[in-house]
C-alpha cells in the first residue's frame, strides 16, 4: 500500500492529477480517530495487475471542513455520507441521515473522553 | 414447450421436501455439538474463559480458593476455541450432541448475566482476601524480626 | 405535460429480500428519478470490534456480518490480521480456504438466480433452482459443521480438516450436478417468456460502469473485466487451480444471469482441481505476537470486491477496522440504472443487482 501525504487545500488538484477513469478505481474513504486529530484517507486501486493500492492521507482538526470530490468521481457521495454520519466530520454539501437514522446520536465511532 | 411437458411430468413424481422434525435429516458424524468438561483433569488456568468469543464460560471462586465451572449452552457458538486453547488435552472437549432448546424456567438470558457478574465479583473478593492475609503475615514477620 | 407520481418501494415489500428503501418519481409508468437510503440494519460492528473483542475473537464476530458471504468476511479478516502479526499460513490451509470460498460462491449464485426467476413471475423455476442448491448446503455442513455461518477461517489457518470420505462425497455430488446445471442454462437462455422480462431491462454501458466504479458480476456483465482473483496472486493461488474470468457484453439482467451461470461452471472445475491435488501439511501456524501497523486486503466475495483495512497498536484490541462491502460500491449505479425503465420490472431489476444490505450497513 503506498501512502501519499496531502492537505485540504491541495486535495482536489492532487486527486485530479492522479485519477484516470480508464486506469484507476476509487474504492472507499476512511477516517481514523487519533485523539487530538482525525486522519482521513482516500483509497484508489489500479485496474491492471499487479493492482497496487494508493492511499491519499491527511490529518485534520475535527472542526475543519473537507472539500467534496463528487465532481471528479460521481460515485463518491456514498462514502462521504457514511463518514459524515459515523465520524461527525464536516464535508461540503453533505447532510446526515443516510447510514444512521436522523434522530440517532451523531459520531458513534469517535473516542469518548 | 419443453418446460410445459416437464411441468406435467412433475405431477407424477415424489415431492422433494423432508418433513423435518418427523423425518430425519442428514447429520455428519463430526457435528459441532455441546462442550463437556472433565473436572479431574483441569488445571484451572482459565484460558478457555479468556478465549471464548461470546463469553459462555465463566469460573467462580469461593473463599477457600476452589473454583467452579459454569457453561451456558444457549450463548455458545460451538466454535471450539476453548478446546484449541486448553493446555491439558481431554479437560474440555466437544461432543456430537446437538443443543436442545431452552425453556423459560431456565432463565437463560438475565439469569446468566447475574451469574456472570457474581462469579467475577467472587474472584475479586478472594483475591482481595488473599492480599489482606499476606499483608498481615508480612507485618507479623516484620515485628518478629525487629524484636 | 404528464403528471408525476412519487412511489415508495419501502423497507417492507413483498418482492424485496433486503431492507432497502427507494422513492421513485414516475411519469406514465416510466421512471424519471430515484433516491435511496439504507439506515435499517446498522448494528455497530466496527465499533464493537475495536472496543469489546480481542483480535483473535474478531474473526467470529465478522463472520456474522452477512449470512451469504460469511466465509469471505472471515477469510479477509484472517488475512489482514496475519499481515499485522507478520506470519505465513501453511499450504494446505490456503487450498482448503479456496475450496470453501468456491462452494459458497455456487450456493450464493444459485440463490440469486432463483430470486430473479421468482420476481420475473416464473415460480416453478425458483423452486427447481432451490432444490438443486440443497445438495450444496449438505456438503457445506459436512465440511464446516454448519449450513450458513461456517467459522472456518481463524487467524493462523483453518479450524477443521477435510476427511477423505467427505472429498469422495464432493466429487460424487458434482458429477450428479453437471447435467442439472446444463438443464438450468438451457432454460435461462432459451425460454421465451423469461426473456421478455429480462432482455433489455436495467442495462448499463461499459463507459458508465467505469465512471461509477461498479464491482462484481454487475461490472463483468457490462464488459469490464475486473475480478480480484485475476489480479492478486500473493495470498491465495487462484491461477494455479484453474481460474478463468467470465464476461458478458450487454449489461442487462439477461447478461448477468449468463455471467453467474458461467461462474458456477468455473467454480466446479476449481473444486475438482483442488480435491485432486490437495497438499499435505499442518493446519495452523502458532504465534504469540500482537498486531502492529496498518494493512489492507481485497478479496472476491460472490457479489464483488470486499475490502478490509485494519490498524493495530501492539495490544490485544485493534485500533480501527474498516469494512467495505461490494453492494456499497454499487449503490450509486443502482440509483442511476433505474432511469428509463418501466415500473413493473423494478422487482426483477433489484433482484438481479443482488444487494446484500447486512454487509452494507453493518
Amino acid at each position: 500500500m503506498k501512502r501519499i501525504e496531502t492537505s485540504i487545500e491541495n486535495l482536489k488538484t492532487d486527486i485530479s492529477n492522479f485519477y484516470n477513469q480508464e486506469k484507476h478505481h476509487f474504492v472507499v474513504m476512511n477516517a481514523v480517530d487519533l485523539g487530538e486529530k482525525i486522519e482521513v484517507q482516500w483509497f484508489f486501486c489500479d485496474y491492471e495487475p499487479p493492482c497496487a493500492i494508493t492511499a491519499f492521507c491527511t490529518q485534520i482538526q475535527p472542526t475543519n471542513e473537507i472539500p467534496s470530490i463528487r465532481d471528479l468521481i460521481s460515485s463518491a457521495w456514498v462514502a462521504e455520507a457514511e463518514l459524515v454520519d459515523l465520524m461527525d466530520i464536516k464535508i461540503e454539501n453533505t447532510s446526515k441521515g443516510f447510514v444512521l437514522e436522523p434522530d440517532f446520536e451523531s459520531g458513534p465511532l469517535r473516542k469518548k473522553k | 414447450m419443453k418446460t410445459f411437458f416437464k411441468a406435467l411430468g412433475n405431477l407424477f413424481k415424489k415431492p422433494v421436501t423432508i418433513k423435518y422434525p418427523f423425518e430425519k435429516t442428514y447429520i455428519p458424524d463430526d457435528y459441532r455439538g455441546v462442550i463437556e468438561f472433565d473436572e479431574n483433569l483441569c488445571i484451572w488456568c482459565r484460558r478457555c474463559e479468556m478465549a471464548c468469543p461470546p463469553g459462555a464460560i465463566v469460573f467462580s471462586q469461593d473463599m477457600e480458593g476452589k473454583q467452579t465451572y459454569h457453561y451456558n449452552k444457549a450463548v455458545c457458538i460451538f466454535c471450539k476455541e476453548c478446546v484449541r486453547n486448553c493446555p491439558k488435552e481431554g479437560a474440555i472437549f466437544q461432543t456430537g450432541i446437538p443443543a436442545r432448546f431452552a425453556l423459560k424456567e431456565d432463565n437463560i438470558n438475565n439469569g446468566w448475566n447475574i451469574l456472570y457478574d457474581e462469579a467475577l465479583k467472587s474472584r475479586d473478593a478472594y483475591a482481595a482476601e488473599k492480599k489482606r492475609l499476606a499483608a498481615k503475615k508480612a507485618a507479623a514477620a516484620k515485628t518478629v524480626v525487629e524484636k | 405535460m404528464a403528471t408525476q407520481y412519487e412511489i415508495p418501494v419501502g423497507a417492507q415489500h413483498i418482492s424485496l429480500l433486503e431492507p432497502l428503501h427507494f422513492k421513485f418519481i414516475t411519469e406514465n409508468e416510466k421512471i424519471v428519478d430515484t433516491t435511496a437510503n439504507v439506515f435499517y440494519v446498522h448494528r455497530g460492528i466496527e465499533k464493537a470490534c475495536c472496543s469489546k473483542f480481542k483480535f483473535r475473537q474478531v474473526s467470529f464476530v465478522v463472520g456474522r456480518v452477512c449470512g451469504l458471504c460469511s466465509i469471505s468476511h472471515t477469510t479477509a479478516y484472517s488475512q489482514v490480521a496475519e499481515k499485522l502479526i507478520k506470519i505465513e499460513i501453511p499450504l494446505r490451509a490456503k487450498h482448503l480456504r479456496m475450496l470453501v470460498i468456491e462452494l459458497d460462491r455456487i450456493h450464493s449464485h444459485l440463490l440469486c438466480l432463483s430470486h430473479v426467476a421468482e420476481n420475473s413471475g416464473f415460480e416453478a423455476l425458483f423452486m427447481k433452482t432451490m432444490q438443486y442448491r440443497e445438495a450444496f448446503m449438505e456438503l457445506l455442513e459436512a465440511i464446516c459443521g454448519n449450513r450458513i455461518q461456517y467459522d472456518f477461517s481463524i487467524v493462523g489457518g483453518v479450524a477443521r480438516d477435510l476427511k477423505p470420505e467427505v472429498g469422495q462425497m464432493i466429487m460424487e455430488r458434482l458429477k450428479k450436478f453437471k447435467p442439472q446445471l446444463d438443464e438450468l442454462v438451457d432454460i435461462y437462455q432459451n425460454n421465451w417468456s423469461l426473456s421478455l422480462k429480462n432482455k433489455g431491462a436495467g442495462a448499463i454501458t461499459k463507459k458508465d460502469a467505469m465512471r461509477l466504479n461498479v464491482v462484481g458480476p454487475f461490472a463483468r456483465a457490462a464488459g469490464l473485466a475486473i475480478d480480484v482473483r485475476n489480479e492478486t496472486e500473493d495470498l491465495l493461488p487462484w491461477k494455479e487451480v484453474g481460474f478463468e474470468i467470465v464476461t458478458g457484453t450487454a449489461g442487462d439482467v439477461y447478461a448477468r444471469n449468463m455471467v453467474r451461470l458461467g461462474e458456477i461452471n468455473v467454480s466446479m472445475r476449481i473444486i475438482e482441481n483442488i480435491i485432486k491435488g490437495l497438499p499435505e501439511s499442518a493446519l495452523i501456524t502458532e504465534t504469540k505476537a500482537f498486531p502492529d501497523g496498518e494493512a489492507v486486503v481485497r478479496i472476491e466475495a460472490p457479489r464483488g470486491e470486499l475490502f478490509y483495512y485494519a490498524k493495530g497498536n501492539k495490544t490485544q484490541i485493534l485500533e480501527r477496522l474498516k469494512i467495505k462491502a461490494p453492494t456499497f460500491s454499487n449503490i450509486s449505479a443502482m440509483v442511476e440504472g433505474f432511469k428509463g425503465n418501466e415500473y413493473g420490472s423494478v422487482p426483477a431489476i433489484i433482484a438481479s443487482y443482488d444487494p446484500c444490505l447486512s454487509c452494507t450497513a453493518r
